[in-house]
């Protein structure tokens, strides 16, 4: 046995030679993960095209809005982490404090059913960032990619893509996403030289010039502004706009901003408080990196494009039927544009699908997990955790997955009502938060012995734990952004087919749920078991 | 017959109260802990003076002035699955991992709490009456074995095979290599011929059950976060690994028993089949003090499991 020491001027805790002790996790990659998360490249550039609902709403201040809020996410969830540490996220975290039922309905809705819908997203922004600006570049001039066959062909190999890469295992993949980042930050790079070095002249001329030559639009810049006035848009001024629009803008930016905590399932063993910090600070740091990235973007936009051009270009995606440019107005694309050489601008827009490609592997994974824990709770039935002997391929938890997000693929891409309920997509997966920042608030009262055993117990401002303070202030966030979302129309998610769609997945998880409990009580098996404590005395 | 099975409790005392009354809670006739008894952390309390004591806990130093805080912390710490061990600043500074002072202090910590936790099973269950079987673990020191033999109310299973009301159980403690070295492991050849040694003394292999430490080799039974060579959990914790046991899965296959039951790897909880043979690793998380287990019913007619669920108690 070998036992070593821990601590500052003595030791404070000697660990042995054990199976499990591992060193901490490195804040570098928890970091990597939460920024390629809250993905502004992918995510955040195509939400910033939504400023036009709220057309005094100010994009920067909207975003710094959201970082603020959702750094109390990133506490409330690194609570949990410590707390109850590798034990599945949402699922275990809210049945063991809520209850079995509870922790299903959400685990299955949050991180299952609404990832059919986020495939086609994914799909949607591989073909706009990716297959349609390299398509236009190599002189294509057709708009196949954005079109709704397009988009599904897109969404199928999406599907594949994240399929494949579920069946193969994270390992390679893991190695590759790290690179991405690289390589994605690489592309940041560039683009800002690029930009800083640019005049506003220049780029009017060289977006004149290139849209001429892909889409033989002539004047295209003063177009699309006029189109812009025509519709009735007025861009607010750079650093105008209101708070009252601003704060409207949040929901929206939630597509992006909110998913600093995507990673939390995968912390391990804890050790003390200093865990907590690390969790946090992987966390944090990888949200806020998001953030300063997009007011970077949005400052070199505002420089190169000019603000107002870069709104009303995003506006015309939105305010009229057919706007002047015929693709997405990919900022990147329209950056690419400044070097008159295809050959770069591939290139350009390659660096940047690596912040695509580093993210899609990993959008079948939570499902798989909850599909897993699901039937070894014994509520969905054995055969969906079975992998195959040879491969360990998990094949029918990627039927169970990929099946219906083909289905919901082809809604998506064909029919444009549907599509517009992409903020269903990050509505559902609020709701499970909300359980889960709840579940931080009561846990004192409902778990007091693993609630005052844990670290997360312990820090505290003003004699108040930090933690249950992030989950009030999460659960604040939360509840804003459904109210907004449920009865606001400029957000496209509170009309009856999508409410009836988004109640379908509930309803759905609570009778898979409820058959589960009958099915296996007849079996002599009762699942109300599964989270029950015993008792210690 | 019921069956409570559960591993991996570290040392964990809220998790072996829970397990003393998982018997009656789950209206098990039998318990089963298949290894991995002792925990991995010892705290200091530092004696300042007489009715006065330190320690540092949870990331915060706190001063004890009372016997009750004494009692309570030490309560605290035994249920985290840590050694709480009340010493001098003296002997604080005198120990050291060079002289084997912490090691010597490690295995008193130990073979005295689990001496206290042999004591508590004796009068839960009911001196024996309700048959409670341990096992070694790779994890567990050598000490542990004989204090486990000498209890009258609890079995150690260790390299045997027990009649369990019908049903045969073999028990290996033994695992495959780890990146820590610890005490009861051994390459797989060695193992596979330590688990084929146990074996050959069961009578009907159609009745057996395998309680091995080890889960079988890339069964999802045995994923654990990859790790550099700093034991630092490589790209963020996303990468997991097979790190079970080939010696394991090709006796399962072989021998095909019932059921084969196994534990090590905390964070892969999981059911499978491997052939005829129903495979389960309950997972551990004993340092929130949740108990998980399986609660297997076997029918002694028919020779099978009939009913499992995975528990977290």
């Amino acid at each position: 046995m070998t036992a070593g020491a821990l601590g500052e001027e003595r030791p404070t805790l000697f660990l042995r030679n054990a199976t499990g002790l591992v060193r901490g996790w490195s804040v570098r990659d928890s970091m990597i993960y939460a920024c390629l998360s809250t993905n502004v490249v992918t995510l955040g550039m195509v939400e910033w095209t939504v400023q036009s609902s709220f057309p005094h709403g100010n994009l920067l201040y909207s975003i710094l809005i959201s970082g603020v809020w959702v750094s109390f996410l990133v506490v409330a969830y690194a609570g949990l982490v410590v707390t109850i540490p590798r034990a599945g996220g949402d699922y275990v975290w809210q049945s063991r404090i809520l209850g079995s039922g509870i922790g299903f309905v959400m685990a299955a809705t949050g991180w299952w059913f609404i990832l059919w819908l986020w495939a086609p997203i994914y799909g949607a922004v591989l073909a706009e960032e990716f297959f349609e600006p390299i398509w236009a570049t190599l002189g294509y001039h057709g708009t196949f990619f954005v079109s709704d066959t397009g988009k599904f062909v897109v969404t199928l190999i999406t599907i594949a893509l994240a399929g494949i890469l579920v069946s193969i295992g994270m390992a390679g993949y893991a190695r590759v996403q790290k690179w991405c980042f690289y390589g994605g930050l690489l592309g940041v790079l560039v683009l800002v030289i690029l930009l800083l070095s640019a005049s506003h002249a220049s780029f009017i001329s060289s977006f004149n010039l290139e849209t001429h030559k892909l889409f033989g639009l002539t004047g295209a810049y003063q177009q699309i502004n006029l189109q812009a006035a025509k519709a009735g848009y007025v861009a607010p001024t750079f650093g105008g706009g209101t708070f009252g629009q601003s704060l409207l803008l949040v929901p929206f930016m939630m597509f992006y901003l909110l998913w600093p905590n995507w990673g939390t399932t995968l912390y391990g063993e804890i050790r003390g408080a200093n865990d907590f910090r690390r969790v946090f600070s992987g966390m944090f740091i990888g949200l806020w990196t998001t953030v300063a990235l997009s007011v970077l973007f949005l400052l070199l936009f505002a420089k190169a494009f000019g603000w107002a051009f870069y709104m009303n270009v995003n506006a015309g995606q939105n305010l009229v039927a057919k706007a002047v440019l015929p693709i997405f107005p990919y900022p990147v694309l329209m950056a690419a544009w400044l070097v008159h050489n295809s050959a770069f601008q591939v290139i350009l827009i390659l660096l940047f699908s690596l912040w695509f490609f580093g993210w899609v592997g990993t959008l079948f994974l939570s499902s798989t997990r909850v599909i897993f824990a699901a039937a070894f709770d014994r509520v969905l039935p054995d055969a969906a955790a079975q992998v195959s002997e040879k491969r360990r391929v998990p094949v029918a938890s990627l039927v169970l997955m990929l099946l219906p997000a083909v289905g919901f693929g082809a809604l998506y891409a064909f029919n444009s009502t549907f599509a517009s309920y992409t903020l269903d997509a990050t509505l559902v997966i609020a709701v499970t938060y909300l359980f889960s920042a709840i579940a931080v608030v009561i846990l004192p009262l409902r778990k007091p012995d693993l609630w005052f055993a844990s670290p997360a117990s312990k820090i505290k401002v003003l004699g108040v734990p930090v933690v249950l303070v992030g989950g009030v202030v999460t659960i604040g966030l939360l509840v804003f952004n459904l109210y907004e979302w449920l009865s606001n129309d400029a957000y496209f998610v509170n009309n009856h087919n999508s409410l009836y769609y988004m109640g379908g997945m509930y309803v759905l998880a609570i009778v898979i749920y409820v058959a589960a409990r009958i099915i296996r009580s007849r079996q002599g098996i009762d699942l109300g078991l599964i989270n029950k404590e015993i008792p210690v005395e | 017959m019921k069956v409570f099975f559960a591993t991996d409790i570290h040392g964990s005392e809220i998790c072996w109260r829970k397990f003393l009354n998982a018997a009656a809670f789950y209206k098990a006739d039998m318990v089963i802990l298949g290894g991995d008894v002792t925990g991995k952390v010892m705290i200091p309390i530092v004696s300042l003076r007489p009715g006065h004591w330190e320690v540092t806990f949870g990331g915060q130093r706190v001063q004890l002035d009372t016997q009750a805080e004494l009692d309570d912390i030490k309560r605290k710490i035994r249920d985290r699955g840590y050694y709480p061990a009340v010493m001098s600043g003296d002997e604080l500074d005198s120990l050291n991992a060079e002289d084997g002072s912490v090691d010597r202090r490690f295995t008193q910590e130990m073979t005295k709490g689990l001496e206290t936790w042999l004591d508590m099973a004796d009068s839960k269950l009911r001196g024996g009456e309700i048959p409670c079987i341990l096992n070694g673990g790779n994890d567990d020191i050598w000490e542990i074995d004989d204090i486990i033999e000498q209890s009258p109310s609890v079995s150690f299973a260790e390299s045997k095979v027990l009649d369990i009301g019908g049903f045969y159980l073999a028990s290996m403690g033994w695992t495959n290599p780890t990146p820590w070295n610890t005490f009861r492991e051994a390459p797989e050849d060695v193992l596979a011929a330590k688990i084929d040694a146990v074996v050959a003394s069961i009578p009907d292999m159609g009745r057996a059950v395998f309680n091995f430490h080890a889960p079988p080799y890339g069964t999802g039974l045995d994923e654990a976060p990859a790790l550099d060579e700093n034991m630092r959990p490589i790209h963020g914790g996303a990468v997991m690994k097979p790190v079970g046991s080939t010696a394991v899965k090709a006796a399962i296959q072989k021998y095909q028993p019932i059921l084969s039951v196994h534990g090590h790897i905390h964070e892969s909880k999981g059911v499978l089949r491997l052939g005829r043979t129903l495979t389960m690793n309950p997972g551990s998380s004993y340092s929130d003090g949740v108990l998980q287990g399986a609660v297997l019913d076997l029918n002694e007619k028919k020779g099978k499991v009939t009913r499992y669920i995975l528990v977290n108690g």
